[in-house]
């Protein structure tokens, strides 16, 4: 490929936080398009990928993770000040994924009771999506992201438009897909009415209640959830748990997780 | 509603009879006609629509279970194929799919846009319900009645043959008897089958249904056969009950877009959006543009949409209905309301799959009923005859007992009354005689089942008299006369009763009366205004009211000693406490002329509406019933017109002083 055309493709950059490295993963499973994508963007930064590293400015930063460690909050406005349009991927980066259950816990004890020196760990006390931080250009939500919202983002920029991504609930995915409701004929725990759609009911699709992966939607009436499944004879620690999952410091969950948590 | 009896068939010639055990014989030819058959068939524990192969693939003995949020299939023990009600899919997903390319657009040299041709499948409908033929006119109107038409919509509607069934049971979520769909079907079909017990009753409704319904065994049903099948409807029918009062429910929303009650609903939503989902009629869709990251082909996908997404209503500068309560409202008044306005019906058929399908359990019909109930009509119900109705005619009633209320106040309990007495209602009055005085009208502060009260202030010559009084006397009374309180204007409503001094009298048995509904109204309050702790009237009475939920009570008096700990002032300044929505209020307001007025005027000023602001007047009468002129007032006579009234209609000849 002729350098000419090497600089005209956007600069991509993938970083990390606190993280399983999941959501990256599901950049390299888009097997199909990953040729289409390397010929349009020049991945530039991808630990996952490579052992090249380059430094910035980047076109587009995908960004995975919570912020968790003394050193990410100065990592991550370093990262922004790099990047045009910074995206977070991923429940970790969105609402600061499984760690943030730390958050309502004694962040010391829990220190003392994993490591053998728990004075060599440097983290902090409350682990944090990203957009606290820094401001964020999109998001993309679940645990893993799904492949297709990623391809999505990736073609917006392109295309320079919007990314077409729907703020619905999975409910929405289950009804379009035809897919029988799990609350209301079987009695199923599901966290679907809270949850944002984008994973297509995977779920659902296969008989298993919504376990939320993909957080609460926008502004989403917890409480109302919550209060339903006691109606309906769900004991509140059980309602904690459904909401204490991948995304429990999510906005709307965390008054339902603090005050289930004392219930509990 | 409109009646919707099942028409007697002319003759039973017209009707067939399919034995059950043929039933594949209808599924092959329908097949055979080159058709796709979507019928019932159980998954993931419900009974759903789907291709059907055979009879052995439909819910044979099943049945289901149905309440708001709840839905459990349910073995019946016996073998009939359709024994169940609607569930989980409509028919709107094979008329108007999920999901659907509507176009393309390609940039190759320019740029062009391309609608994929309309193909679609042919299809036979295996069991649609009347309240399922309703909905597919109502989409049918929706798509294509107006000026725009949907032509995806019409060629798959088109190629739909409708196998109808009637229902021969039903759910606690049916309503379709009140929305005027069902239960019985009427029209919309091509076959009609009703199951009874051994097969079904077939009728045919189309050229294209009398097609396959010649291919199949069918012999001629019997007498009995027949009969059963229209029994089992209207059995149906019968279970259903007393049909909702839906007559005039999108006029009656329209009066109620501030309600309180959307917030309350509100609060129970999360906004999942399945209840447009199972929807039969919702229509809503987004458009999504897919396209490659060469942006040479970019496809439009029209998926269902919500009116409860939160970006459904949002311009780039802001949200139309960023409240939920604006997204709920949006659908219910849509649904029931403006609907009728765009297209000429209901967009509700009375299915009820948003009620069983909605996880937090919202009942449409109880949110109708708790919004838009249905108000009597406001004229006002007659009063009863009045006896002793002639000048100069009185009926003798005895003195059962006297009490004094306060120094100048006393109740007089009478009995042995004229029936027409006790039939008196709150805010009417009686003209009381006795003899060698002037007759004087005293409003009725009880109405017992044997008894009346009287609350009478000495003043002249006659009430002085009259408290004097021992039990075992006797006097004369006409009555009752006059107009009542309009309880059932508050009904829905927020019922604020305001009392002046003795005013208390003829609100006494309103505040009683509404304390005995006390569930048709939002709320009851009584303001009350004496001029000392120890000029209030009724004090057991008022203690009782302070101690019940049924209504909020606050007093004020001008002047007080050190012992009084409420408030002191004039009545209006307790319209402080007023945290009711005051365009909902309606109010009753009795008292001295100044304090009626100062009343009115901050009840006005709070938006209480004038028609819904009533009074009752004091003015000078001899004999009560529209004779002796002296209580003309305008175009009223104040004791047969009055002396309640509705402040709109005494307009300004309330403050006109000198009238």
């Amino acid at each position: 490929m002729a350098s000419t055309e090497k600089t005209a493709r956007p600069r991509v950059a993938v970083a990390k936080f606190a993280s399983c490295d999941g959501c990256q993963l599901t950049l390299l499973n888009l097997e199909e398009q990953l040729i289409e994508i390397v010929s349009r963007y020049d991945i530039v930064e991808f630990p996952e990928a490579t052992s090249r590293h380059q430094p910035g400015p980047y076109d587009v930063v995908f960004v995975e993770g919570s912020i968790s460690a003394p050193e990410h909050l100065e990592q991550i406005k370093a990262l922004r000040k790099q990047a045009r349009l910074l995206v977070t991927i991923g429940a970790c980066a969105t609402s600061g994924g499984i760690q943030a259950l730390r958050n309502w816990a004694d962040h010391d004890a829990f220190r003392a009771a994993v490591y053998e020196h728990p004075e060599w760990i440097e983290s902090l006390a409350m682990t944090t999506p990203v957009s606290e931080h820094v401001k964020v250009d999109a998001e993309l939500r679940g645990c893993p992201i799904d492949g297709g919202q990623l391809l999505e983002v990736l073609t917006a920029v392109l295309v320079g438009r919007r990314p077409q991504i729907r703020e619905e609930a999975v409910c929405r995915e289950c009804k379009r897909k035809g897919i029988v409701c799990l609350v209301v004929a079987r009695g199923e725990a599901c966290m679907g009415p809270m949850t944002a759609a984008g994973c297509g009911a995977l779920c659902p699709s296969y008989g298993r209640g919504c376990y939320g992966c993909f957080g609460a939607r926008t502004g989403v009436n917890a409480r109302a959830w919550s209060e339903a499944m006691q109606a309906a004879g769900r004991p509140p620690e059980e309602v904690w748990r459904l909401f204490a999952g991948f995304t429990a410091y999510s906005e709307p969950f965390r008054p339902i997780i603090t005050e289930l948590g004392k219930a509990k | 509603m409109i009646s919707d009896s099942i028409p007697r068939p002319a003759s039973a010639a017209r009707q067939l009879f399919l034995a059950r055990s043929d039933f594949d014989a209808l599924i092959g030819a329908l097949r055979a006609s080159g058709r796709t058959v979507i019928g019932p068939t159980i998954r993931d524990g419900a009974i759903v629509y789907d291709e059907i192969e055979s009879a052995a693939m439909l819910p044979a003995g099943m049945g289901d279970e149905q309440s708001a949020g709840r839905y459990r299939l349910t073995d019946r023990g016996d073998g009939l194929l359709f024994g169940y009600t609607v569930g989980p899919t409509s028919w709107k997903r094979f008329t108007f799919p999920p999901q659907l390319n509507i176009a393309e657009a390609r940039r190759a040299g320019g740029v062009a846009f391309d609608q994929p041709p309309v193909e679609v499948p042919q299809l036979a409908f295996l069991g649609v319900r009347a309240c399922e033929i309703a909905a597919l006119a109502v989409q049918d109107r929706v798509f294509l009645g107006g000026q725009f038409t949907d032509e995806d919509f019409r060629a798959r509607r088109k190629a739909a043959l409708v196998v109808a069934v009637q229902c021969t049971t039903y759910s606690s979520t049916c309503f379709c008897s009140s929305m005027g769909t069902g239960p019985a079907v009427r029209g919309g079909y091509d076959i009609l089958l009703t199951e009874i017990e051994d097969g079904f009753v077939v009728q045919v409704g189309s050229p294209s249904g009398a097609a396959i319904v010649t291919q199949l065994p069918t012999r001629k049903p019997t007498h009995a056969e027949t009969g059963a099948a229209i029994d089992s409807v209207e059995a149906v029918r019968a279970g259903l009950g007393e049909p909702l009062p839906m007559a005039g429910v999108d006029e009656r929303l329209k009066q109620q877009l501030e309600n309180p009650h959307w917030g309350v609903v509100a609060d129970r939503c999360v906004e999942c959006g399945n209840c447009t989902m199972a929807c039969p009629t919702c229509f809503c869709t987004a458009s999504v543009e897919r396209s490659d990251m060469e942006g040479r082909l970019s496809v439009t996908e029209r998926v269902w949409d919500s009116c409860f997404d939160v970006n459904f209503a949002r311009v780039a500068g802001g949200d139309f209905r960023g409240r939920p309560r604006d997204r709920y409202r949006q659908w219910l008044t849509h649904k029931f309301s403006s609907w009728m306005d765009q297209f000429g019906s209901f967009g509700c058929v009375g299915c009820g799959r948003c009620i069983a399908w909605c996880p937090v359990a919202i009942d449409v019909r109880e949110e109708l009923e708790a919004i838009a109930p249905v108000v009597p009509p406001v004229e006002r119900p007659v009063a009863v005859e009045p006896a002793a109705a002639s000048p100069g005619a009185f009926s003798l009633a005895r003195l059962a007992s006297v009490k004094e209320e306060t120094v100048d106040t006393t109740t007089l309990t009478l009995m042995d009354l004229d029936p027409a007495f006790l039939a008196a209602r709150p805010g009417q009055f009686v003209m009381v005689a006795l003899p060698g005085f002037p007759t004087v009208p005293i409003s009725i502060s009880r109405i017992g089942t044997t008894s009346i009260e009287l609350s009478i202030r000495a003043v002249g010559a006659t009430s002085t008299a009259l408290t004097s009084l021992h039990p075992g006397s006797r006097l004369g009374l006409r009555g009752p006369l006059g107009t009542f309180w309009p309880i059932e204007d508050a009904y829905g409503r927020h019922a604020v009763v305001v009392a002046g001094g003795v005013g208390l009298a003829p609100l006494r048995g309103l505040v009683e009366a509404l304390i005995a509904s006390r569930d048709r109204f939002e709320s009851v309050t009584l303001y009350y205004g004496a001029r000392t702790p120890e000029d209030r009237l009724f004090r057991d009475d008022l203690a009782r009211w302070t101690t019940i939920k049924a209504i909020d009570v606050a007093v004020t008096v001008d002047r007080a000693g050190v012992d009084w700990k409420g408030r002191v002032g004039v009545v209006t300044a307790l319209f402080d406490m007023m945290t009711q929505d005051c365009s909902r209020v309606t109010a009753y307001v009795v008292g001295p002329e100044r304090m009626m007025q100062a009343s009115v005027q901050s009840l006005i000023a709070k938006g209480v509406p004038p028609d819904r602001i009533c009074v009752s007047m004091e003015r000078h009468m001899e004999c009560g019933i529209g004779l002796c002129g002296h209580c003309q007032t305008g175009r009223f006579f104040v004791c047969k017109d009055g002396p309640v009234f509705r402040l709109s209609e005494l307009g300004d000849l309330y403050v006109r002083e000198g009238l």
